[in-house]
């Protein structure tokens, strides 16, 4: 896309300068290795005003940016995967295994946080929640597919 | 949104998206998406705002929900 943001965005760092040592230290100590697959396919228009960004290519960048930092971080492009509608897709795989993690758009600003959080918590062996959340979840005997609608500012 | 993901990985029966609104204002629109974040489970919208875990467990996995 030829528009001056996306020549912009081209050359910022994905990561600042200062915070990429402790993403690194923290990745490689990753207990599982974490898989992301971008699924790219159509995308729907954005809202009139909204940042001339090229979304998918935005978040290949992003993604890359991530893995660039550890080995124990793959990635991978598919376009329009099995199950995914909505596009440009990050789908977060501990070990490789599907596990119904998703982010759906580009995780830039405040959400890349939502993102790298997803991954860190992907490579723990064991959920981080507590002993009594845990309990409950156990009990659960219906599907729930929880969406959550953030923005990035 | 990093409550949605550990939920999904401690459950097999849970699954976990973030959605930029900005990015799909349809399905915002659809959502009543007004202030973010705004939780959704199984199409339903739920309530707005960040919440601690137990309140979020709570919610969840109250009988009314899903």
């Amino acid at each position: 896309m030829a528009s001056y943001n996306a020549a912009r965005l081209t050359f910022m760092p994905v990561f600042r300068p200062d915070e990429e040592p402790r993403l690194r230290e923290l990745l490689d100590a990753l207990e599982r290795p974490v898989e992301l697959v971008v699924a790219l396919g159509p995308e729907e228009t954005p809202l009139p005003g909204a940042r001339d960004v090229d979304f998918s290519a935005e978040t290949v960048r992003i993604v890359e940016g991530l893995t660039a930092l550890s080995e124990r971080v793959t990635s991978r492009i598919e376009q329009q995967p099995d199950g995914v509608i909505l596009f440009p897709a990050v789908l977060v795989l501990p070990a490789g295994e599907d596990m119904g993690l998703r982010y759906f758009g580009t995780p830039y600003g405040y959400e890349l946080a939502s993102l790298v959080g997803a991954v860190l918590e992907a490579g723990r062996p064991a959920p981080s929640l507590t002993p009594e959340s845990l309990e409950r979840l156990a009990a659960l005997d219906r599907d729930l597919a929880i969406d959550v609608f953030v923005t990035p500012t | 949104m990093l409550l949605a993901y550990k939920l999904a990985l401690a459950s097999p029966h849970v699954s976990a998206a973030a959605i930029e609104a900005g990015e799909f204002p349809r399905l915002a629109d659809e959502m009543n998406v007004w202030a973010v974040p705004r939780i959704v489970v199984n199409g339903v919208p739920q309530w707005d705002g960040a919440v601690r875990e137990p309140v979020f467990v709570d919610r969840i996995l109250a009988p009314s929900v899903g």
